[in-house]
């Protein structure tokens, strides 16, 4: 089998290498670091550490909730649009295109004030609900890219010997060119996750109670600015961190019988 | 792996160029404050910070400058007490850590006076009373806290009126908006089924914004007089006499009530 070519897609967090074992390397030193501050913080000043993180708990669920489902929809979504982006038929390749199109064009920001404020005047959604479309929707369309650039890095003569070989075009693209092509693309997949998941700090604007609105709550009441924001910033980080590390090890799972 | 090493290099060049950068800015603006102090000899001017997303209180008008009751009485208790008001809209979220931080001289956002602020701030005499009050939809037959267990409700983030929600036990949820006008707009659209807000404020967006949509349920009972006040930093005494004095200035020669009238108040 031939090695995929390398595509290079997002600006997310970065993936640790896979083969990188080693006691220094940069996720180790970070994520040390940050468990070690949040104990240090949490037994040197109890009082307002352990009220916050406590405090902070549900706001931590909700962030992962927004971002499970949000990258669970938007990973269908990408699928679609991915196929309908290399789609022969021209008016499903247009409005894959037009919607790529459109939605990386709006910020994310604005895709949120608009599906809960604009929006909201004609179909009520509730606000959780409505940030996890908005979230899907925009991600949705970056994640399509990152398929699309997966499926044309797969060489041609890959789906000229399935087709030889009798496999219609349906056949040939999932069985064929997306187990290859999942390869290829599980990086910057990844790195939209993690992106995803930063990203769900936006959805606080929407009254929304997760992590970051829990501490903006904590703060706005007690004043304590650097404690709260301390902490909200090394939850964010710890969790990023094992995202990454995930995806890291479900990268060299799915690649161990590539010659390197 | 030594072009790894060099862009690290390079890296690491180019963020100690910013941070010195950062850091002399820093340096510049402390060298500027005492100039700034040594002319303010004539009229002082004072910066207020203000989250002018607070109509009638204050906010931005059309022209995008920041208007509204508070500030008209600010520009009139500095023109009795000599000193030139500038506003600064800030987002209330961070307001009292910029205050802390120095950013701004004062606050004046209607501010209520509270005990735990009293701790971290110091505040003017009192400007006027002020309750909190019940807003929800037309067709909502509770009229106080109690009759909402259960629904959803909400309040500006940091507010006395999310203090109140936040002592009551039972609610579905309690929602914290940045903006007063975002958690009205959520409970015009349904979302949430009150809104705890200040009077003066509760008032205009139930007599004009929405008139048609929403209403005043009710005061919610305090046995403390609720005032608002303008913030300044800790010690800080000129700030807060000039103000002081300007205050007084209007309420003692009418000035007060003028401004009151023209804005519809009780």
């Amino acid at each position: 089998m031939t090695e995929s070519r390398k595509i290079d897609v997002g600006e997310g967090a970065a993936i640790p290498n896979r083969n990188d074992w080693g006691l220094f390397n940069a996720w180790v030193i970070s994520i040390v670091g940050a468990i070690t501050a949040i104990i240090y913080l949490l037994i040197s000043r109890p009082d307002p550490y352990q009220r916050l993180l406590v405090y902070l708990g549900d706001g931590i669920v909700i962030t992962f909730k927004v971002t499970i489902v949000s990258i669970i929809c938007a990973c269908g979504i990408g699928l679609i649009t991915g196929l309908g982006r290399v789609s022969k038929n021209k008016a499903i390749n247009l409005v894959a295109s037009t919607y790529v199109e459109i939605i990386r064009g709006i910020p994310l920001l604005v895709q949120l004030f608009y599906i809960y404020y604009a929006l909201g005047r004609f179909l009520n959604v509730p606000d959780l609900t409505a940030a996890i479309i908005a979230m899907s929707v925009c991600y949705g369309a970056y994640m399509g890219e990152v398929f699309r650039a997966g499926i044309t890095a797969i060489d041609k003569g890959q789906t000229e010997a399935a087709r030889s070989l009798g496999l219609n075009g349906r056949q040939t693209m999932f069985m064929v060119i997306l187990p290859q092509a999942w390869r290829t693309i599980l990086p910057p997949v990844g790195n939209e996750f993690i992106a995803l998941l930063k990203d769900t700090s936006l959805v606080s604007i929407l009254a929304v109670a997760d992590l970051l609105r829990r501490g903006r709550e904590f703060s706005s009441e007690t004043f304590l600015y650097f404690e709260t924001y301390t902490m909200v910033a090394l939850v964010y980080l710890v969790i990023t961190l094992i995202l990454s590390k995930g995806v890291s090890i479900m990268e060299a799972r799915l690649s161990h019988y590539v010659r390197r | 792996m030594k072009r790894l090493f060099k862009s690290i290099v390079i890296a690491a060049a180019m963020s100690a160029l910013a941070l010195s950068v950062v850091g002399c800015g820093k340096k510049e603006e402390k060298a500027a404050e005492p100039a700034a102090n040594a002319t303010a000899a004539a009229p002082k001017t004072i910066i207020f910070a203000s989250d002018a997303t607070y109509p009638p209180m204050q906010y931005t008008n059309d022209q995008k400058e920041i208007v509204g009751f508070e500030v008209d009485v600010i520009k009139a208790a500095g023109e009795k007490a000599g000193f030139k008001a500038e506003f600064k809209n800030v987002a209330w979220d961070g307001i009292f850590a910029g205050l802390s931080a120095g950013k701004y001289d004062a606050i004046s956002s209607s501010v209520s006076i509270t005990d735990e602020r009293k701790a971290t701030m110091d505040f003017s005499d009192p400007i006027m009373a002020i309750e909190q009050t019940l807003v929800v939809a037309k067709d909502e037959k509770a009229t106080d806290l109690a009759g909402l267990k259960g629904k959803s409700v909400g309040a500006q983030i940091g507010t006395t009126s999310y203090l109140v929600l936040k002592d009551v036990k039972g609610f579905k949820a309690i929602k914290t908006y940045d903006e007063v006008g975002l958690a009205m707009e959520d409970l015009v659209k349904g979302s949430i089924q009150a809104v705890v807000a200040d009077s003066p404020v509760a008032v205009e967006y139930t007599a004009h914004k929405y008139a048609d949509k929403i209403k005043i349920a009710g005061v919610v009972k305090s046995d403390k007089v609720e005032n608002i006040g303008i913030a300044v930093k800790k010690g800080n005494k000129d700030v807060l006499d000039l103000v002081n004095k300007g205050l007084a200035a209007i309420k003692a020669d009418g000035t007060f009530d003028k401004i009151k009238a023209a804005h519809n108040m009780k």
